[in-house]
């Protein structure tokens, strides 16, 4: 038997491609007679269309389409993952500082730029919201129709939605010690390397897109409703994403362009700049309010959370991450009574959308840093305080849900364990600990097909979007176990909805789970069709003969399962398939609507040095351990836990989207939005994971890759703290920000100290 | 971005000419690494574009002249931060020139260019003004030697003429070896806009220069000739006040997102009270860089 | 006004000839009018790196310049890294450490790399982090691409 792949950790499938620059993504994708589109958007966040002049632009030579919302079919079509609010170009008015409100199809770039510049808006900047006191005020402006939500008693207000959770009474709870702060997670940007793309052909009696998107099929049902087209006559070709981080989960512009390569009668190529991508994508901001209750002993009595997230002018997926981060936001830990309140609040702003953490890191930022001033209030230490509190394996942690999945204690001391917690850290250091929880999928439905070929070679055909995370190695390594080839004899195929079956979406760090499984149950399927085989062979009852990891046994007899098919599929040659499916129905009565599939668990330490003179903090050591269930390919675990540390970092030390006074994003593009470059790295990153083969993946794997991002901030927070004497409660901790704590923590002794401190 | 003629003079004569008839409607093309994103972003839009790197009179060398240094045009950074004579004798400007930005901007921008430019926050200033550098700029009346502190007038104005461009720049013999540094204020460790850069010279005299960039429409350089914060014994308090009196006309724009006018008060003062102490120990060492 | 001048250059170490137009970055050219679809477009604006092209050896941003600019020059995209189908180490490195997530940032971090080991063959561990700070990648924390880095010097890549 060929040495075992899962588990280990082959060359990444595709990494050739990726090292050769062969691998194509969607702008380098190459259609004759393609058009080229650029989006016309107005310098402002929010405005009433007065005019549209598109006479001047249409008159530039190659200029094929000027389409404004006029063009469309009426009333606008309108789209959204959640709610159907986005119109496929703004009508009326624009809502947001990038929303466009035409495109223009030319031949070349340099025409359709030409014609950006020559289309003549008139129009009337209005007031925006753009913060959450604004959007919240009662004479604010409202930045949704009313009519849209008609029967809902919050369509008068710009808060979209209001969640409710918890158990247990909180106000009946009694607590030696309680411990409140509100804290403020600011706009950050997804910043994928690879902006968005999108491409759409007409097609003989349908339409073909590319897109960089995450969730192909999603985008099939979106652009075949908005088109009344049936679903087979919508061809999704999905090329690998140069990353995604959530950001390409949603329908952003394809309905458009597709509107426009159907009226042109010729494909149509959007490539958004970077500038544009940051005016499309972001993750929601946040004030959450949190107060925690303790006895003297350190066990937590009650957690009252309000959270309210500043989402953007179109709900796309945002509500859905208030709702999913916010229902775990009391975190891994025991607590007779919990209440959140979570509200989506809308805003004049980029709709915010999924985003790697999915409306947790938003929470655990407050919660978690909330643990660390009840851990200095109580005079316990901030692991033992953890530990003491922590959820043990199988405990019903959240009345209703999934028991915790895992064995938290253990990632929290093996970080523990990696920083030397137990020992002080070096002089002029400080050190900070935090633990993260986010749930994985509450649903979900994945297909996949897999076909044995003659020679024993396979095709998994898999709809997950590899964007980076490595998917398709891991699936491949799967195959190759299961059916007893050769790494490289096993080609995946993904990425198009005409070839490759269903996949609801590549999000919540599912994919290991779901498609592996489908993948796992798939190869089942054919190592069912290679007992019946080796049974008519022999011949030999059924139950006889054992099929497993790649090898067919017969009383003592192992022979691999290659063997067995060429000698079974006899002179007519063919081959087998295998079909799986995983399936997690919906829970209507459920807050969420389901349970999780599984929970992913990071413990992240980190040591910092911060100068006091300049509020520079530089992260000497991170340390973060995640809580896997099983590696199947360490080596690409251990790339995205440590990619999202860094992304972690981003947020933490440098990166937040800046407004104008008229809600203008005033740091558009590279320059000034600052994210971690390799001279911004901690001086010692160390990663580890858990392996208790407890998750309900294939062999015991659990998803993983947004963990690492979710605790970094608290725990750094924490540092700051530890060193300096100094709580600071809103992200990011720029030098200059730092400074200022430090600063007005000079002046004032007391500010920075949490809201109150109840000793009863 | 918007289209353009492309002229790429043979002589510095002919770009003279091309310079003087267009005026505003010519740019200069050196490295690049300035014009180009201002071609982009719209805030520039010339009709003709004029490559100086195939002229045959300017080059990049860094030639030693008079006991000092002439750098030539087209001289890029990654250059001038490799250059023993300047990592030696004008070490603020070497380290200056080393965090202009990442290697491959660095393996195109040229020191000239970062003048011209005359953005406030120009890396290579505060070093240039310390050391007393001349810029030599040939135009239609002939050839003239600028002092670097009159070179200056405020955002993206020189005191060049129309039909000027900058030849080289003229580091004069320093009279004694300075102890001297680069300092600058950044938002993360990676390269990065910088919202102060500060450089600082020592003498074995007593005289100490400073030059601060981003704290006012141009770099601005100040000189302590007491003697006081060159003197290793003098305290601490005594070298803030100093710093304090050196520093009041630095007058930070209120409306920028890098850093706020008081963030970068206080870092000019902190950075130039670290920035005499490196100084006066490089002064002690007689300052050779590894 | 796109009066299109001819360039001629050496890319990969074949002789190109191809008219431009002087608005048109190197970038541009390669991509679109040399085909070359390996360096890629991101910010624009020389921050990011992911059009990394080495110009007469050095590392450049190709975004950063006129493809007019490049005429008579030579350049290495990251299809002229292998010879054939036996890959630089750099690329084998890549693979070795798991360095290529996405893959979107990579080729401009290989011609980073290659550029580095140029000039320096066995750099330090500081040294790689600077020559890479051009470089910027959202999906890794780096750390795999600078030891791909350490390893290729080590397996003696400056001398390809």
């Amino acid at each position: 038997m060929t040495d075992p792949c899962v588990g280990m950790s082959p060359r990444r499938v595709g990494g050739r491609d990726r090292v050769t620059g062969r691998q194509a993504y969607v702008a380098d994708i190459h259609l004759d007679d393609v058009l080229h589109a650029k989006l016309v958007s107005l310098d402002c966040a929010r405005a009433r269309i007065i005019t549209v002049d598109t006479s001047a632009a249409l008159a530039v030579p190659g200029v094929r389409l000027v389409m404004t919302a006029a063009d469309l079919p009426q009333p606008v079509p309108r789209f959204g993952p959640q709610f159907q609010d986005r119109p496929v170009l703004a009508a009326g008015e624009t809502h947001y500082h990038g929303e466009p409100l035409a495109a223009i199809a030319a031949e070349t770039k340099d025409a359709a730029e030409e014609a950006t510049r020559l289309v003549r808006i008139e129009y009337e900047e209005l007031p925006a919201v753009f913060t959450i006191a604004g959007a919240l005020d009662p004479m604010a402006p409202l930045v949704q129709d009313p009519a849209l939500r008609p029967g809902d008693r919050l369509a008068r207000s710009n808060v979209l939605r209001e969640h409710h959770y918890g158990w247990g009474d909180v106000d009946a709870a009694s607590a030696d010690v309680v411990v409140e702060g509100t804290y403020a997670f600011p706009m950050v940007t997804q910043f994928a390397i690879e902006p968005h793309g999108f491409i759409a052909a007409p097609d003989s009696d349908g339409i073909a897109v590319w897109s960089s998107i995450q969730h192909p099929n999603w985008l099939q049902r979106v652009i075949a409703s908005l088109l009344h087209l049936p679903l087979a006559k919508v061809r999704i070709f999905a090329p690998d994403p140069g990353g995604g981080f959530g950001g390409k989960q949603h329908a952003k512009y394809e309905p458009l362009v597709a509107f426009m390569a159907l009226r042109a009668g010729r494909p149509v190529r959007l490539v958004l700049t970077l500038e544009e991508t940051f005016q499309a994508v972001r993750r929601g901001a946040s004030e959450i309010h949190v107060r925690s209750g303790f006895r003297s002993d350190g066990g937590l009595v009650f957690r009252d959370i309000e959270a309210n997230y500043l989402i953007g002018a179109y709900a796309d997926i945002a509500d859905r991450t208030v709702a999913k981060g916010s229902y775990t936001s009391n975190g891994p830990y025991r607590v007779p009574a919990v209440r959140i309140v979570a509200r989506s609040i809308l805003s004049h702003t980029t709709p915010s959308t999924a985003f790697r953490g999915f409306g947790n890191p938003q929470q655990i930022w407050a919660v978690e840093s909330n643990m660390d001033e009840a851990a200095r209030a109580l005079g316990i230490d901030p692991l033992a305080l953890r530990l003491q509190n922590l959820a043990h394996p199988g405990e019903a942690f959240i009345p209703g849900d999934t028991p915790a999945d895992g064995d938290w204690a253990r990632t929290v001391e093996r970080a523990a364990e990696l920083i030397g917690w137990g020992n002080p850290p070096a002089p002029g250091r400080g050190r900070g600990l935090a633990v993260g929880l986010k749930s994985g999928p509450t649903t979900g439905l994945s297909n996949s097909i897999v076909r044995l070929l003659a020679d024993g070679s396979v095709i998994v055909y898999a709809g997950t979007s590899d964007m980076g995370q490595g998917a398709r190695t891991i699936f491949a390594q799967i195959a190759a176990d299961e059916l007893g080839a050769p790494l490289d004899w096993v080609t995946v195929v993904m990425g198009d909805t005409a070839v490759v079956p269903y996949d609801q979406q590549t999000s919540a760090s599912r994919s290991s789970v779901f498609m592996g499984n489908s993948i796992l149950l798939a190869c089942r399927d054919i190592q069912a069709k290679i007992r019946a085989m080796a049974a008519r062979l022999e011949p030999v009852d059924e139950a006889a003969v054992v099929v497993e990891r790649g090898e067919v046994r017969i009383g003592g007899r192992v022979t691999p399962i290659r063997d067995v098919l060429v000698r079974g599929l006899g002179r007519l040659g063919g081959e087998l398939i295998g079909i799986g499916e995983m399936r997690k129905e919906a829970e209507p009565e459920h807050p969420l609507g389901g349970t999780a599939a599984f929970f992913e668990f990071n413990c992240t330490a980190v040591e910092v040095e911060v100068d006091r003179e300049t509020g520079d903090v530089v992260v000497a050591r991170h340390v973060t351990v995640s809580d896997v269930g099983k590696a199947m390919n360490p080596i690409q675990v251990r790339g995205q836990d440590e990619g999202a540390a860094i992304m972690g970092l981003g947020h933490t030390l440098m990166e937040h989207i800046i407004h104008d006074e008229a809600g203008r994003i005033r740091n558009l593009g590279a320059i000034d939005y600052r994210i971690p470059t390799s001279l911004d790295l901690p001086l010692r990153m160390e990663s580890d994971f858990v392996e208790n083969a407890d998750g309900p993946g294939p062999y015991g794997a659990k998803g993983m890759s947004e963990g690492a991002l979710l605790c970094v901030a608290p725990a750094v927070a924490a540092a700051v703290h530890d060193a300096t004497g100094v709580r600071i409660r809103d992200l990011p901790l720029s030098p200059e920000r730092v400074w200022r704590a430090l600063h007005d923590a000079a002046e004032s002794p007391d500010a920075g100290a949490p809201e109150a401190i109840d000793a009863r | 971005m918007r289209a353009f003629a492309y002229e790429r003079p043979t002589t510095l004569q002919g770009a003279v000419a091309l310079l003087a008839e267009h005026g505003s409607e010519a740019r200069l093309l050196a490295g690049g690494t300035d014009l180009i994103i201002r071609l982009r972003d719209g805030s520039i839009a010339p009709r003709i574009v004029v490559d100086l790197k195939r002229i045959a009179e300017l080059d990049g060398q860094i030639r030693e002249h008079d006991g000092g240094l002439t750098i030539g045009a087209r001289a890029v950074m990654t250059d001038i931060a490799a250059d023993g004579r300047i990592r030696r004798d004008y070490r603020a400007l070497a380290e200056a020139a080393a965090v202009v930005g990442s290697v491959q901007i660095r393996n195109r921008a040229t020191l000239a260019g970062n003048i011209c430019n005359a953005s406030p926050a120009a890396d290579t200033a505060p070093a240039l003004l310390v050391y007393g550098a001349r810029v030599i700029a040939a135009g239609p009346a002939g050839t003239r030697r600028i002092p670097i502190d009159a070179f200056f007038v405020r955002s993206g104005v020189t005191t060049l003429a129309r039909g000027e461009l900058v030849t080289a720049i003229e580091l004069p013999r320093p009279t004694s070896r300075p102890g001297s540094v680069h300092l600058r204020r950044t938002r993360r460790r990676g390269h990065d806009l910088a919202s102060v850069t500060l450089a600082c010279a020592v003498r074995a005299d007593g005289v100490t220069q400073l030059a601060y960039g981003s704290l006012g429409p141009r770099p601005v350089l100040v000189s302590d000739e007491t003697g006081l914060l060159a003197d290793p014994t003098a305290p601490e308090l005594a070298k803030m006040r100093r710093l304090e009196a050196l520093f009041v006309g630095a007058s930070p724009s209120p409306r920028s997102m890098r850093a706020s006018p008081e963030y970068r008060l206080a870092m000019l003062h902190v950075l130039g009270l670290r920035a005499v102490g490196t100084a006066i120990e490089r002064l002690a060492q007689g300052s050779v860089p590894r | 006004m796109t009066m299109r001048q001819r360039i001629e250059l050496t890319v990969n170490g074949r002789i190109r000839s191809v008219e431009v137009a002087p608005h048109h970055t190197l970038l541009d050219v390669l991509r679109d009018d040399l085909g070359l679809t390996g360096t890629k477009e991101c910010c624009l604006v020389g921050e990011c790196g992911a059009c990394t092209v080495l110009v007469d050896d050095l590392a450049v941003d190709s975004c950063l310049m006129l493809g007019v600019e490049a005429d008579g020059a030579s350049v290495t995209t990251v299809e002229g890294l292998a010879t054939g189908d036996k890959l630089h180490p750099l690329q084998e490195a890549f693979l070795e450490t798991g360095a290529a997530q996405c893959g979107f940032c990579i080729p401009g971090q290989l011609l980073a790399a290659a550029a580095l080991l140029a000039n320096d063959p066995h750099p330090t561990r500081a040294a790689v982090e600077e020559g890479l700070a051009g470089n910027l990648c959202r999906c890794a924390g780096y750390e795999q691409i600078i030891e791909a880095v350490v390893v290729a010097a080590r397996a003696g890549a400056s001398e390809s």
